[in-house]
């Protein structure tokens, strides 16, 4: 059942794909590893950055949660700053997860997250910290890395 | 397929589903078309097989389990679901499960089951041999014979199923050869097409066939008779020509269509002059024109439709004439009526500004009534205290006229307060009496 639902949403996804978000299998012949391109959004420190996401489905899908991941470093509170790069969604927890979410909503929640970080969910504190406190440093440091990192 | 059993139950999750649903009709486990739905007591639909595997992944207690969209408690109530929705979700159209194996049937997902158990003849069946553990489709089906027997092709020697051998020996066969047309050679069948491609033998027509040229030749000679063949160097030419044609073909089929509107544009109003003007002598002879031609139909009255066609530019010119006429008439008619309007509209008006006025001054009259019985009520109320300030005054007076010595001072003192008490009662009187005045004026 997880691979036609998995199937339908990407073939969904990859024909009307949602504004600053493309979707591909990262590889062709397993269809729980999706690499999803997302366009840094427009008024964000992160604007003209592509980031690589790399989103991660269970077997059980979608009575389990899929887990997301940043491919590309950023600098964040909510997406760990290390080489796994794990993002912290509410919707992805498991005691949150409702098996009616859509990749999709996903995918734009994750977008939605680089315009508003949630600094009281961080995982990344000291970033957390500066976020509310010194929000130009924040975004001088947020652009610098994007455009160290996230601009081919 | 997997039971193999003869009435395999189909999944109607992996169906092809052809026509568009609408989203609402999907599962939102399993994004698919509702399959035997059932109903929370949150209102959500969800399948059956989808909330089962909810509740058996969902690690509490099967009591407290929550709608998979809302979290509200199931309570472990699961309620029927409308008829109508499980009609709409059997009505979507859906692929036969065996298309791949040649069926096109397409049908309401309702029909799937009992077109794959009874009708589809593209339904893979168990082979009749026992020790075959394949599959064969249900019109390839031999009563005792296995069709997957493998026997050996006598041309390439590999080994062909029983079923494939025919569509092998006769098609497939990589052994298989033919011969060119062209060049006489003999090819492997397979390699047939990349050959024509390649054939120096092949007859290629000329370049210019097209505009007429016979030529077919090798491609060898072909090259030689192209630079001499003048309807080759002609083609551009002739190119350019055929688009010069094509598109003054569309131009001339737009202009004729703009023609024909036209047409019929003049001849409906060509029609309703005529009409017309076969009323107009009779209601018209002042004219000298209509008179004429009165006339003329009069004294010639075997051929009046030819007569009128001759004089149709005189009828035209007065038929104008009374038209505009008659459109003088109808506008003057209409600023008669429109003036008409304006006078009762005026009417009106100053007839409600009378009535308003009329009420206003009998308002007017009713306030002057009441203030004037104020202005009495006042006196009457003032009389009083000025009796008793008169008497007052008359006592003080007469007191002093006894000419008691200590009294002096008093009177000095008393002098002013007395002047002052009749004062303000002097002085109301008279503010009445101009309010009083005021009324009269209104």
């Amino acid at each position: 059942m997880s691979q036609k639902r998995i199937a339908k949403e990407l073939a969904e996804l990859v024909e009307s794909p949602p504004e600053g978000i493309k979707v591909e299998l990262a590889d062709e012949s397993d269809l729980y590893q999706w690499n999803v391109y997302m366009e840094g959004p427009e008024g964000s420190p992160f604007q003209n950055g592509k980031f690589l996401v790399k989103l991660k489905l269970p077997t059980e899908y979608p009575f389990k949660p899929p887990a997301v991941s940043f491919g590309t470093k950023i600098y964040h509170p909510n997406v760990t700053n290390d080489d796994k790069g794990s993002m912290c969604l509410g919707m992805l927890r498991p005691d949150e997860w409702k098996p009616s979410s859509k990749i999709a909503a996903v995918l734009q929640f994750a977008r939605q997250l680089l315009v508003e970080p949630m600094p009281d969910d961080a995982v990344e504190g000291r970033i957390a910290e500066q976020y509310k406190n010194d929000r130009a440093r924040y975004d001088e440091l947020a652009k610098e890395w994007t455009r160290k990192y996230a601009t081919a | 397929m997997d039971p193999p059993n003869d009435n395999e139950v189909v999944d109607l999750r992996s169906l092809d589903y052809v026509s568009r649903y609408d989203d609402h009709l999907m599962c939102a486990i399993c994004h698919c078309p509702f399959i035997r739905p059932i109903r929370l007591q949150c209102d959500h639909v969800f399948c059956q097989k989808c909330l089962n595997t909810a509740i058996t992944s969902f690690a509490g207690f099967r009591d407290d389990f929550t709608c998979p969209s809302c979290r509200t408690p199931t309570k472990g109530v699961y309620l029927n679901v409308p008829r109508l929705l499980i009609n709409m979700c059997d009505d979507i159209r859906v692929k036969c499960p065996f298309a791949v194996e040649g069926c096109e049937e397409v049908m309401p997902r309702g029909h799937v089951q009992s077109h794959v158990d009874k009708y589809c003849n593209y339904r893979l069946v168990d082979c009749p041999n026992d020790q075959c553990g394949n599959k064969t489709r249900k019109m390839d089906l031999h009563p005792e014979k296995c069709m997957h027997a493998l026997h050996t092709c006598q041309h390439c020697g590999d080994d062909i199923m029983e079923k494939d051998y025919e569509e092998h020996v006769q098609e497939s066969c990589p052994s298989l050869e033919t011969t060119c047309p062209d060049c006489q050679t003999t090819v492997l069948q397979q390699e047939f097409e990349e050959h024509v491609k390649a054939c120096p033998e092949m007859n290629h027509p000329c370049a210019a066939s097209k505009f007429g040229c016979p030529v077919k030749v090798t491609r060898s000679e072909l090259a030689a008779h192209e630079q001499g063949c003048p309807l080759v160097m002609m083609g551009p030419y002739l190119d350019a020509q055929n688009s010069r044609l094509g598109s003054l073909e569309s131009t001339v089929r737009h202009l004729q269509q703009r023609n024909e509107i036209y047409e019929d544009g003049l001849s409906n109003i060509r029609s309703t002059l005529f009409e017309s003007s076969r009323g107009i002598p009779e209601r018209d002879p002042n004219l000298p024109q209509e008179s004429l031609n009165e006339g003329r139909l009069s004294g010639a009255p075997e051929q009046p439709e030819n007569d009128q066609w001759i004089d149709l530019p005189n009828v035209y010119s007065t038929n104008a004439n009374t038209y505009l006429l008659s459109l003088h008439e109808s506008l003057r008619e209409e600023v008669g009526q429109l003036s008409r309007a304006i006078t009762d509209l005026d009417a009106r008006a100053s007839m409600a500004i009378m009535n308003e006025c009329l009420r206003i001054k009998e308002d007017m009259a009713h306030t002057n009534a009441a203030v004037s019985s104020i202005r009495m009520q006042v006196q009457w109320l003032m009389n009083p205290r000025l009796h008793q300030a008169q008497r007052m005054a008359g006592a003080r007076n007469s007191n002093n006229g006894n000419g008691n010595t200590h009294d002096g001072d008093d009177t000095a003192t008393a002098g002013p307060s007395n002047a002052a008490g009749p004062s303000p009662g002097l002085l109301r009187p008279r503010r009445l009496s101009d309010g009083g005045r005021e009324g009269t004026k209104l």
